[in-house]
């Protein structure tokens, strides 16, 4: 089951590299979201203690609270974090902005789309390496998570829009979650919840940087962000 | 006790909230700066001085990172001292300078915060934390060119961070059965580590946090950031992140020394310095605006210090005393070049002329942190950069050696021109008398803290005895 998440999340990633309307951009990373809910939960309801009767039997419920407080937290991260608060966020800013579209990116639609599939492929082939190492991983995640980091790091480099930028960010964000799903280790909760917190707001501060750069310089171009050099100064 | 330094800020920033008196603003920056010095000062006599309050562990004092807190609490109280001065000569609206210093008190913390934590995920945190409080710090003068530096800033920082939280997540497969991230258990358990992961990992953290540190090839937002920040908040993100980013990558090395992955960590170590090197140098020998000049001398010295930890040897030794004398020189430059800015409201070498004879004060700061940063003689880098030349030496890197002494023979070529062109070349009467009025909004706040600085670095310089470098060599023994 969670598989053909994985793959559906790899999937959008070729979606979000072939489209160029803004708004489908901030769909996608909802469906993300369900995305990266839908697997971490069928990973929990493989756990042995993951039954019915723990809301029903109360000493079960007791027994299980740290369970759940890591099941609370991946429905607050994914759901409403990444699947509610952040695309609304984008939407208002894309509202504000008027900007609605990602124009001209530096490589046609077309290309994208082949360069995005052979990444997600390589991806593939990572994950069927059986290597001594690879042993240590969960091979699906690991080179589809692989995937989308690199394919969201190279649409940081051709989009031309600023808000591209940052919707490429999160969706890198997205794969190092599922990157960390990889390691079967869990992470102390305080540092998990630092890392949310600290994505959370460098998302909020950069969508109040668009804000201001749509106020200083009247469009979202990357281009325009090109004016401190050290050859021509400008003051 | 060590709590304090992490709950005072927050206390601090409630205050300023509910209270919102504009004379608050100076008097919690400069109590936090007061109370940080005398905690790192007390902690490095190995004093708590609240022993009934338990610290929680995730955050020590120990060998390891004693001389970062020290050089950040000494460097943030001159430049505590400077901003009261200097807030109050800026134009700008009460609740925008409250926010400002909000955001000094947080991004002092989360540095603290990153230096102080034993565990690598809380670092991570406490890391990106200090991006995120000074976006803020150098957005304040918001202009066009502001906000240009701290979106660069705020992006490629986050960007290189998440890298290396995968290269975190990367060590931690490569830990095997060990489920912790703390740095005692990592190094303990080392030698069982897989050292494929653990390769992996090191490409990643050292990408993601050399972003942080401003290592070539991943230094661009750099210069903009602190060419743009205001004078104060560049001499402490010069002074004290860069260093506070450096400890993580120690850090992370010193697992690799234990690992005996060392000397693939070395070569990627060496590459980066020697990058940094060489993009400074090319930089600043046509650098036309002397803040960048700055920025890029940072870039300079924070491959030297690489370059130090990769040679190891007695270069480990020179490293830590190239930190102290680089903070504690380009704090002192940094705040000099905001007296610049303030008397001739231009940042272009071009137009600055004549600083000797229109502001002594400032002129003579100008030149001795240029012989302090260019490692002339009575400057403490000279010392350390001879270290690194000799260790060259016995290693028998003869023509890594040669370039070495040429790239900062250009840079030194380089930043000299500019600052003797500053200081010596003619005004015009008219200018004189135009800067004579600018001089007149400064008080001693502007040169005092300099002064202290220098005579504290100078001290250091002429008594670095043996029970100081002793006490610098107690760093990271692994690696000395």
């Amino acid at each position: 089951m969670e598989n053909i998440f994985i793959i559906l999340l790899g999937l959008s990633m070729i979606y979000l590299a072939s489209t160029s309307r803004l708004s489908a951009h901030v769909n996608m990373l909802i469906i993300q979201g369900w995305l990266l809910f839908g697997i971490c939960f069928t990973a929990f309801a493989k756990e042995p203690w993951f039954e019915l009767s723990i809301f029903t039997n109360k000493e079960a419920l007791i027994t299980n609270i740290p369970h759940l407080w890591g099941l609370l937290f991946i429905i607050f991260e994914t759901l409403i974090i990444k699947a509610y608060v952040i695309p609304w966020f984008l939407k208002r800013i894309i509202k504000k902005t008027n900007a609605h579209r990602d124009t001209d990116a530096n490589i046609p639609h077309f290309y994208c789309l082949v360069i995005s599939s052979i990444l997600l492929f390589a991806g593939f082939l990572t994950a069927n390496i059986s290597a001594e190492e690879f042993k240590l991983v969960d091979p699906m995640y690991f080179g589809i998570s692989l995937s989308i980091i690199i394919i969201s790091l190279w649409l940081v480099t051709i989009k031309h829009k600023i808000l591209s930028n940052v919707i490429a960010f999160i969706t890198m964000e997205n794969g190092i979650f599922l990157l960390s799903l990889s390691v079967a280790k869990e992470m102390p909760i305080i540092v998990n919840l630092g890392v949310l917190l600290d994505l959370f707001i460098a998302v909020f501060i950069l969508g109040i940087l668009v804000r201001e750069i749509n106020d200083e310089f009247k469009d979202l171009e990357v281009t325009n962000l090109s004016e401190l050099k050290d050859y021509e100064y400008n003051d | 006790m060590i709590n304090l330094l992490l709950l005072f800020p927050i206390i601090a920033c409630i205050l300023l909230f509910i209270f919102k008196k504009n004379c608050l603003n100076s008097i919690m920056i400069n109590t936090y700066a007061v109370l940080h010095l005398l905690i790192s000062v007390t902690a490095c006599f190995g004093i708590d001085l609240l022993p009934f309050w338990r610290s929680y562990p995730l955050f020590v004092i120990n060998n390891n990172n004693i001389i970062f807190l020290l050089i950040l609490s000494v460097v943030f109280l001159a430049v505590a001292i400077y901003n009261s001065g200097y807030i109050k000569t800026e134009q700008e609206s009460s609740r925008k300078i409250r926010h400002y210093s909000y955001m000094i008190l947080l991004f002092v913390m989360s540095m603290s915060g990153a230096i102080l934590s034993m565990n690598l995920g809380l670092t991570w945190v406490f890391i990106e934390g200090t991006t995120l409080a000074s976006a803020y710090l150098i957005y304040f003068h918001k202009t066009k060119h502001s906000v240009e530096a701290a979106w660069k800033y705020v992006f490629i920082c986050s960007i290189g961070i998440a890298l290396a939280f995968v290269g975190i997540i990367l060590l931690s497969i490569a830990t095997g059965s060990v489920n912790s991230l703390y740095y005692s258990d990592l190094i303990s358990n080392a030698k069982t580590f897989n050292p494929f992961w653990l390769k992996l990992s090191y490409v990643f953290i050292l990408f993601g946090i050399g972003t942080k540190m401003g290592l070539a090839p991943v230094h661009f937002w750099l210069p903009d950031a602190h060419s743009e920040a205001p004078s104060p908040i560049s001499a402490l993100l010069s002074a004290t992140l860069l260093n506070s980013a450096f400890l993580m990558i120690l850090n992370i090395f010193n697992i690799m020394v234990t690992a005996n992955c060392d000397s693939y960590a070395r070569l990627m170590m060496l590459t980066m310095g020697f990058l940094s090197l060489f993009v400074s140098a090319v930089f600043i020998y046509h650098i036309n605006n002397y803040k960048r000049m700055l920025a890029y001398s940072s870039i300079e010295n924070m491959g030297i210090l690489i370059i130090a930890i990769a040679l190891g040897g007695t270069a480990t030794l020179a490293a830590f005393i190239h930190l102290i004398g680089h903070s504690i020189y380009k704090a002192i430059f940094f705040l000099t070049s905001g007296n610049v800015l303030k008397l001739y409201s231009t940042k272009k070498i071009k137009s600055v002329s004549g600083l000797l004879k229109t502001d002594k004060k400032t002129g003579w700061l100008w030149l001795l942190s240029l012989i302090g940063i260019t490692a002339i003689p009575p400057s403490v880098l000279f010392i350390s950069e001879f270290m690194i030349i000799r260790e060259f030496l016995t290693q028998n890197k003869i023509a890594l050696c040669i370039i070495f002494i040429l790239l900062l023979t250009i840079i030194l070529y380089g930043i000299s021109k500019a600052v003797l062109k500053m200081c010596y070349s003619e005004i015009s009467e008219e200018k004189t008398a135009e800067i004579k009025n600018n001089l007149m909004q400064m008080n001693w706040k502007f040169y005092v803290p300099q002064f202290v600085l220098l005579i504290l670095i100078t001290y250091l310089t002429i008594f670095l005895s043996n029970d100081i470098a002793n006490f610098l060599l107690r760093t990271f023994t692994t690696l000395s």
